[in-house]
């Protein structure tokens, strides 16, 4: 640890990283308890030579050791991130060991959310590399007498191009450790033809494990001693309990039953209350929970019923609501217009429902907590869990596993702090289960959302005035009891930041209040401002009588960055002067997936074409489907999807992010509806919250643009396109125009 | 007690006889490679292979499988090179990984039986197993593969 | 006649012929209707169709009706309501694949009868459908659980429709009048309608009442109900 150099200053300077302390291997948590294949962040030992990052250390028999900090849920950034470093640091891939980072702020953020991962941390990770690589140079070249300069980094060795001579980097790893850590301006990053691993596709490491059913998810920590706990959770927000005979599941061998606090304000991340069954194994604690006799008070929320809050939300987005951006009069230009067009559209609430659903192991002792779980923001989990036990944060260690999917439900840590506050009750580790009903019945839900637009047509069927009125309860009310209306941030994402060429535009929002615990969910507001956008625009090419795509065409208009004037535009926590609105990139990916579709092309009866083109997270996705409906059912044959994400690290991943985001789409487009009757929600599992199935799978044809650009998001600006080009498919091959999802309520599916 | 084979190994276990296979199988043997995605039958996560026959390990109680063998993603290769892994691998299909047990072991099933299916019997067979993560098309492309490799 | 939609694959000629006699010559002319069989709007898939929740009626409540046939077609369209119930109709389908709950949704996951009506490759009934109900998880489950033979569809079928399927051993499984009641008496598939665990409604009656109605269906010739007969409709 004497190799510790830099401050966490200098390091901030040196290679932008934007926070992190360095005090690496101050934790010295325990250990015996951590299950080896986690592979956590253990504090570099005397064989981690060299560790000039806090992501990054080589040892010296030449293994290098890359962290991993931010959580891997299938998006592939664990295997992406080391890539870009092991590139720059021209290590060899096959002596690269990954290790999963415990939650610590040295690290930046690990909030594994926004699709952030690439596009946040590969030039810090790239500097990383390349600065350790011109360490290793040095090292060597101060052993030879020679200059730096006479030397290069070649497959995990120094090589001096004169005299042929080579050290290993785990020979070199001691003696770099003692120099100066370069100023990153110093350093020169590899031109893009001379990186190895960037842009080639790469299997995700831990594809052996997940083949041979070793690799180890949140459901998976086993810790001696551990008990299992589910919880009866009040069925409306903000309930809790008004009776409870726990005597059945008490009789059970070794069930003990906690009521747990019941949370104070705005519901954040703590967690729900209700009670909790501990048993010896998740069977005994499943009919345990089941035994259980509790009544509930409702609270404020008891009464809330998605059908009748729908009626509320559309009468709000039919009155004037608070202008977010305003180009021109629309009132005027609408008056002035040929033709005048309205539509109202409607999506409902939806669960993230990962695969896996949430889960959390928690072992307080000894005045500290440690707990394994399958987190998005281990960092937001290690503050929860403080707070909810009364402890300093660094009282609190937080091992992410890998997780069975997250969709942002597992950047919510309420369910670790559950684990937490049942550890220090029961005084043993403690695993929470969550069921797939209470993953369905408690989560944080994507908004249902009403959207009222109207649009104004001249005679030659150019698009003169756009307005545009969304209303739905916003996730700011999940953090404050005062949020009543979508946030900039939530307007920013697919609305306020509209990119079309129309000279009268008025972007506003409504009022709503919130009954349940909203929450994001991949891509979030953009999934339904895009099926708005993106149905409306076929509308409207429809009343012209005239080709959609040519509409899109016209709208997009010619290649430019968009101005928004004054208008604050969010634009994904990115300047607009680094990223800006290119209304090129958007039509690039347009035309691509026109031409990859056939567009124009002669459909049979039945059969229709539909495209929908969105920028999102920084990327710029199109999507075309091809549908063919028979005897009144949807089935959907073929889906072309284009993306633009700047520069990207792994295209194998990049294209699996495209085939994912085309399943999660159709899931949400086909099925997607959760519903509120009397406060509680009525989905149980699968049954009941559909999702598509192989089945129901359509060829998936990706399209990556090459591009140069900084690297953008990918892991959700594939989902928005996909539902506007999947309904106005299904326009083009019956008339039907779908305004309200999921294509299951009209019985399409 | 109840006595069975799992991965070729002898077991007895002390359970609930009600105690669905998956739990007994995570719990209380220690092999959490055999996925909870749903405890209700509908997403496939849990399938095992009981005397070879796909079964979903959570709603099978564990009385089911006295005197039978059981076998699960950890044993369903010695070295995690049955054809249909070695088809996984090649096609690159997990994403998170989570329902791939279940997707290997439904396939595998499928396959001992159905040795060249078309894509119409892969339908078929595979419509119990979801995927949220989407790796569907990958998942079809690999049962191909699989199914040609094992020839 | 078997349905032109349906053709029989497993026909067995000599069960029909010992059937027919007896039974086929019996049969009233369709247009002879039952006074007081009600439009009671047929359910034309079948599902939708839900039980009155009154007790089932056994033969002896049709003693009053004095014609044969029409006591035969009374007592059939009071069997109708088990027949058509969901718990039955719900596997089987006149297509490849189940049906699940009143609502008689498409089942999920999708399963598919495969060659032996007991599910694909991988997918059998048995992968998920115990010998037994499970209480806990809720899935159904009886001995031998699996899809009616194609040929055997009663889904979205009219009591009349199914009435005339029963008759023919092509389409009954090969049982004469004996094996019909019999099957119906004491097959455990066929019991599970009235112990369908969990919160599932049961079917009418009970197994006996049920079979004890077959039995006299048959013992009265056999008659058929008119198609515009709908279960239940003359208790
Ligand atoms: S966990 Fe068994 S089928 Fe979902
Ligand atoms: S790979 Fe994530 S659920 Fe299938």
């Amino acid at each position: 640890m004497a190799l510790e150099k830099i401050s966490r200053r200098e390091l901030m300077r040196r290679v932008g990283w934007t926070a992190g302390g360095l005090t690496l291997g101050a934790w010295a948590g325990n250990l015996p308890w951590t299950p080896a294949a986690l592979a956590q962040d253990v504090p570099a030992d005397a064989s981690q030579a060299f560790d000039p990052s806090v992501y990054l250390s080589i040892a010296e028999d030449g293994t290098v050791t890359v962290i991993c900090h931010r959580s891997e849920m299938g998006q592939g950034s664990k295997t992406g991130l080391a890539a870009v470093l092991v590139d720059e640091l021209e290590a060899d891939w096959d002596r690269v060991e990954i290790r999963q980072a415990i939650g610590d702020e040295k690290y930046g953020s690990q909030n594994t959310d926004g699709s952030t991962s690439i596009r946040n941390f590969y030039q810090p990770f790239r500097e990383a590399g390349a600065v350790a690589r011109q360490m290793l140079i040095t090292a060597a070249a101060a052993q030879w007498g020679v200059s730096p300069q006479s030397c290069r980094a070649e497959a995990h060795q120094v090589v001096h191009r004169a005299s042929g001579r080579r050290l290993g980097y785990g020979d070199l790893a001691r003696a770099a450790a003692a120099l100066e850590i370069p100023e990153v301006e110093t350093i020169t990053l590899k031109p893009a033809f001379e990186q190895r691993l960037v842009g080639q596709p790469l299997p995700i490491v831990d594809l052996d494990d997940m083949v041979t059913g070793r690799a180890s998810f949140g459901l998976d920590v086993r810790l001696p001693g551990m008990k299992v706990a589910l919880i009866a959770r009040p069925p409306v927000v903000g309930g809790r309990v008004a009776t409870l005979d726990s005597s059945a599941a008490e009789a059970m061998a070794g069930v003990q039953v906690y009521t747990l606090p019941v949370p104070e304000g705005a519901p954040g991340f703590q967690p729900l209350g209700g009670v909790a069954v501990v048993a010896p194994d998740t069977w005994t604690a499943m009919r345990a929970r089941r035994a259980l006799v509790i009544t509930w008070d409702d609270g404020p929320h008891g009464g809330y019923d998605t059908e009748a809050y729908r009626q509320t939300l559309e009468v709000t987005a039919r009155q004037p609501g608070e202008p977010v951006r305003v180009v021109g009069n629309v009132d005027h230009a609408l008056e002035g217009a040929d033709q005048r067009h309205e539509a109202d559209y409607y999506a409902p609430h939806l669960a993230q429902a990962p695969m896996e659903p949430p889960c959390a192991t928690a072992h307080v002792h000894d005045g500290i907590c440690e707990a394994w779980a399958p987190t998005q923001n281990p960092q937001a989990a290690q503050s929860q869990v403080a707070a909810t036990l009364g402890f300093e944060v660094a009282q609190v260690t937080i091992h992410v596993t890998l997780l069975g999917g997250g969709f942002g439900r597992k950047s919510k840590p309420d369910f670790i702090a559950e684990a937490a506050w049942l550890s220090q009750e029961v005084g043993a580790p403690v695993q929470v289960v969550w069921t797939r009903g209470d993953d369905l019945r408690h989560g944080y839900l994507h908004a249902n959302s009403a959207q009222h637009l109207e649009a104004g047509l001249s005679a030659d069927g150019k698009v003169v005035a756009w307005r545009h009125r969304t209303v739905f309860p916003s996730i700011s009310t999940t953090f404050s009891a005062d949020a009543k209306a979508p946030s900039n941030g939530e307007m920013g994402l697919g609305l306020a930041d509209l990119p079309f060429d129309i000279p009268n535009l008025a972007i506003e929002r409504g009022e709503a209040r919130a009954h349940v615990r909203i929450g994001w969910l991949r891509s979030v507001c953009n999934i339904y401002h895009a099926f708005a956008i993106g149905s409306f625009i076929d509308e409207l090419a429809d009343r012209a009588g005239r080709d959609p795509l040519s509409l899109w065409q016209e709208l997009i208009g010619p290649a430019r960055e968009v101005d928004f004037g004054e208008v604050e535009i969010s634009n994904y926590g990115q300047p607009l002067t680094v990223h800006p609105v290119d209304t090129g990139r958007l039509r690039r990916v347009l035309d691509a997936t026109a031409e990859d579709a056939g567009w124009g092309r002669d459909m049979a009866t039945g059969s229709g074409l539909g495209i929908s083109v969105h920028r999102s997270f920084l990327s710029y996705v199109a999507v075309a489907a091809a549908v063919t409906v028979t005897a009144g059912k949807l089935r959907v044959d073929d889906v072309w999807i284009t993306i633009d994400c700047g520069t990207y690290v792994n295209p194998d991943r990049v294209r699996a992010q495209m085939e994912g985001s085309v399943i999660y789409g159709l899931s949400l487009a086909f099925y997607g509806a959760i519903e509120a009757k009397d406060g509680a929600i009525v989905q149980q599992n699968f049954g009941d919250y559909r999702v598509l199935r192989l089945h129901e799978t359509p060829r998936i044809h990706v399209r990556l643009m090459p591009s140069q650009g900084l690297p953008a998001g990918v892991g959700e600006p594939g989902v928005p396109p996909v539902t506007p080009a999947v309904t106005n498919a299904l326009f083009a091959a019956t008339g039907e125009r779908v305004r309200e999802l999921p294509l299951s309520k009209a019985g399409w599916v | 007690m109840i006595a069975f084979h799992v991965n070729g190994e002898a077991v007895r276990v002390d359970v609930d006889p009600e105690m669905p296979l998956l739990w007994c199988l995570r719990d209380h043997l220690q092999l959490t490679g055999t996925k909870y995605g749903c405890g209700e039958a509908y997403c496939g996560a849990c399938v095992i292979h009981l005397d070879g026959e796909a079964v979903r390990a959570c709603v099978t109680p564990v009385a089911k499988a006295s005197g039978r063998q059981v076998t699960t993603i950890e044993g369903l290769s010695e070295h995690g090179d049955h054809p249909v892994q070695r088809a996984w691998r090649e096609e690159n299909v997990p994403q998170c990984g989570y329902c791939q047990s279940g997707q290997i072991m439904s396939a595998a099933a499928l396959l001992a039986e159905v040795p060249a299916p078309t894509d119409d019997q892969i339908d078929q067979s595979m419509a119990g197993n979801v995927c949220r993560c989407g790796t569907y098309d990958r998942i079809r492309k690999a049962i191909h593969r699989a199914s040609q490799e094992q020839g | 006649m078997p349905s032109a939609r349906h053709p029989s694959p497993r026909r067995r000629p000599g069960l029909l012929g010992r059937f027919s006699k007896d039974l086929l010559a019996l049969i009233v002319p369709a247009a002879a209707v039952v006074a007081g069989v009600g439009l009671l709007g047929c359910a034309p898939n079948g599902a939708k169709h839900l039980d009155s929740g009154e007790p089932l009626q056994p033969p002896s409540a049709f003693a009053a009706v004095a014609d044969d046939a029409e006591r035969s077609q009374a007592m059939f369209a009071e069997a109708a309501r088990v027949l058509l119930h969901p718990r039955c109709v719900n596997c089987h389908p006149s297509d490849d694949s189940p049906r699940q709950l009143d609502s008689s949704r498409m089942h999920v996951p999708r399963v598919t009868r495969g060659t032996k009506g007991d599910g694909a490759a991988g997918l059998r009934c048995a992968s998920c459908h115990q010998s037994e109900n499970l209480s806990f998880t809720r899935v159904p489950g009886a001995p031998h659980w699996q899809l009616a033979p194609i040929e055997m569809a009663w889904f979205g079928k009219t009591p009349r429709e199914v009435c005339e399927q029963l008759k023919d051993p092509a389409r009954n499984g090969g049982r004469d009048a004996d094996a019909l009641v019999e099957h119906m008496r004491t097959d455990p598939l066929v019991a599970w309608g009235w112990d369908p665990g969990a919160d599932r409604a049961p079917v009418p009656g009970d197994q006996n009442t049920f079979a004890d109605l077959i039995r006299a269906w048959l013992d009265t010739g056999a008659v058929c109900p008119p198609d515009t007969t709908t279960p239940g409709a003359a208790s």
